[in-house]
């Protein structure tokens, strides 16, 4: 067993699990930081993680992060987006209104410090403050790419000084490409159903 | 500011830098005729022991490090070779901390004399006055003090005995709290974002482009012409207790009469409070004072007695800092003040480390919760955690002041927390 501290709370836990389920082990309510329950989809389990002896704290997603004895562990779950930013998908099929829906939506992302905060904060490594650079740069697609894997756990919209919410910029970069440029197996797949060559089970 | 044109200030005694007659704006001749240039002047006519001077002197940073400032000197001057930097800096932009603005905006030109005594000692031929650009006419002013110095045929002089001509600026910082961590200066100065930066290298090895830079805060610079005018015993006799010279005071809060106090380094606690400050506002009884600004340890009603010195501050375990002297009476809410300090360095994290950034957010959030009266037991037994677990995440000390405001008021004021707990 392994000791380990989460929001305040001494815990032990079997070792090699994740620091997720020494919480749920350690009987804390999961109600706040918990969506797909260790899958790694769905971003809610952010924390802020100090490993015994560490220089500094990191930021993780405690159901991808293994638990190590005398670890210290503060879910970040109080933060939320300063606004949201609303916008029709199906109007985004456009590039040029794409772009400067964009603009008008995240005027913030025009004045990125580079400082790789959201870079280091990013649980996934993701090259997120480039990512940005290709949006505000109108490669819709180049961006799509590089916030892939991107599961929206914010954290790098809370360590962004300029409140940018890079996640928020990707996900907007994904569907403008998918509003003008559908994924072709997508595409293959939806015609054929339409024709009739794939057979669909649908329920009454 | 307004503080020091009221009466009672007029007759403190132990004015050195705030003398009325060194009030002159940025007029030269007024300085001239206020006794300056003589400091300029035995430093020219001596160069070799000046820094000598300083550290009979016991003159220390007075940004809020307290770092003695001839081993700073020394180091600069040290290094090789003669492409060196002075910097004034005048960024200040710290909550409760309202000296430098007073000392640039209404006597420059022993900061500028200080910072060309400077730039004799250790070998610098730059000379940079880096001015926060959002203090009203503060830097103007200093723009023109820059200016009367240039035409000025004491810098010839200084250039002969530098061997190069000898170049004095006045620079607008970012205005940005961080834009104050010396670092952070050098990064503005080569264009850059003020982001702090990793040391070593210190900006004595490695500054400005690289070269060597000295970096001293505003009311340090000040002090130096009037330590070589007047020696390093008279500086010495202006403190009490040992501690030398005379410290700027930013007085505020729950007093009768908050403002700048330039009182003798060492003077208690109480006595700022009490005489200068006019004693607590409408009669309540004290309760904290939050000591150099919101990120360090509170002094409560047991530590009234403090010498404000940077020693005595530091053996009750907080410090001296800035000097800024933010007060609060029985009836202020010390979880609201924390509050709102902690937003104010939440706000101000510069985004280059993520458990700064996020981390006192997260403080922010929690301690608005408790404040507004939906905090919980766990959101804080999260507050406690975070104070351990944060520490030493950043470059620069930003999140390590901002858990120490937190953690010393939770040890000192955990009651009150408590009592504001829902359930």
């Amino acid at each position: 067993m392994i000791g380990v501290e989460i929001d305040g709370r001494s815990a032990q836990a079997p070792e090699g699990t994740t620091v997720l389920l020494a919480a749920a082990a350690a009987g804390l309510p999961l109600t706040g930081n918990v969506g797909c329950m260790g899958q790694g989809v769905c971003g809610a389990c952010r924390a802020l993680v100090r490993r015994d002896g560490a220089a500094t704290a990191e930021t993780v997603l405690a159901c991808e992060t293994r638990a190590e004895d005398g670890m210290r562990v503060s879910f970040l779950d109080r933060f939320t987006l300063p606004r949201q930013a609303p916008y029709d998908e199906t109007a985004l099929a456009d590039g040029w209104a794409a772009y400067e829906r964009m603009l008008e939506l995240f005027p913030n992302a025009q004045n990125c410090r580079h400082c790789s905060g959201c870079d280091r904060a990013c649980p996934k490594g993701l090259s997120v403050q480039t990512g940005v650079m290709q949006a505000t740069s109108g490669d819709f697609g180049a961006a799509a790419e590089t916030f892939a894997l991107c599961v929206m756990c914010n954290l790098c919209a809370a360590a962004c000084p300029e409140s940018i919410a890079p996640n928020h910029v990707g996900l907007f970069a994904r569907r403008a490409l998918a509003a003008s440029q559908r994924p072709t197996d997508l595409i293959r797949r939806l015609h054929q159903i339409v024709t009739g060559a794939m057979a669909v089970e649908t329920t009454p | 500011m307004d503080a020091l044109t009221r009466d009672q200030l007029a007759i403190e005694p132990a004015r050195v830098l705030t003398a009325p007659d060194l009030l002159v704006g940025s007029s030269l001749p007024g300085w001239h005729a206020a006794g300056g240039g003589i400091g300029l002047r035995r430093a020219l006519e001596d160069r070799a022991g000046i820094i000598g001077v300083l550290e009979r002197a016991g003159l220390r940073g007075l940004g809020g490090a307290g770092f003695p400032t001839h081993r700073k000197w020394e180091a600069v001057a040290a290094q090789p070779g003669p492409e060196k930097v002075v910097v004034c800096n005048g960024n200040e932009d710290e909550p409760g901390t309202f000296k430098d603005r007073f000392l640039l905006g209404r006597t420059p030109h022993q900061v500028i004399e200080g910072a060309l005594i400077a730039a004799l000692a250790v070998g610098a031929r730059q000379v940079v006055m880096y001015v926060n650009p959002h203090l009203g006419s503060v830097l103007p002013t200093v723009a023109e003090a820059v200016a009367a110095w240039r035409a000025d045929p004491v810098l010839l002089e200084l250039a002969a005995a530098l061997g190069g001509p000898v170049t004095l600026e006045a620079r607008a910082s970012s205005g940005r709290y961080i834009g104050g961590e010396e670092t952070a200066v050098v990064a503005w100065l080569e264009g850059s974002f003020p982001f702090p930066r990793r040391k070593p290298p210190f900006p004595a090895e490695s500054g400005v482009h690289g070269k060597p830079t000295l970096i001293n805060n505003a009311e340090t610079l000040a002090h130096v012409p009037h330590i070589l005018r007047h020696g390093a015993a008279w500086f010495r006799s202006r403190g009490r207790g040992g501690a030398p010279g005379t410290k700027l005071f930013s007085l505020s809060g729950d007093v009768q009469r908050p403002g700048l106090y330039e009182l003798p380094m060492g003077t208690p606690l109480a006595e700022l409070i009490e005489e200068h400050g006019g004693g607590m506002l409408m009669g309540r009884a004290f309760k904290a004072v939050f000591t150099g600004g919101p990120s360090n340890t509170l002094l409560t009603a047991d530590h009234l007695d403090v010498p404000l010195d940077f020693d005595s501050v530091r053996a009750r375990g907080s410090r001296l800092g800035t000097g800024a002297m933010i007060v609060v009476s029985e009836g202020t809410s010390i979880p609201r003040r924390v509050t709102e300090f902690v937003e104010f360095f939440a706000e101000s994290s510069c985004g280059q480390c993520p458990p700064c950034k996020t981390g006192t957010y997260q403080l922010a959030t929690l301690l608005h919760r408790i404040d507004s009266g939906h905090g919980t037991r766990a959101d804080l037994d999260s507050i406690r955690q975070l104070c351990g677990l944060l520490p030493g995440s950043g470059r620069c000390g930003l999140i390590d002041g901002a858990v120490t405001v937190v953690a010393s008021s939770l040890e000192r004021f955990g009651a009150e927390y408590e009592s504001m707990l829902r359930g």
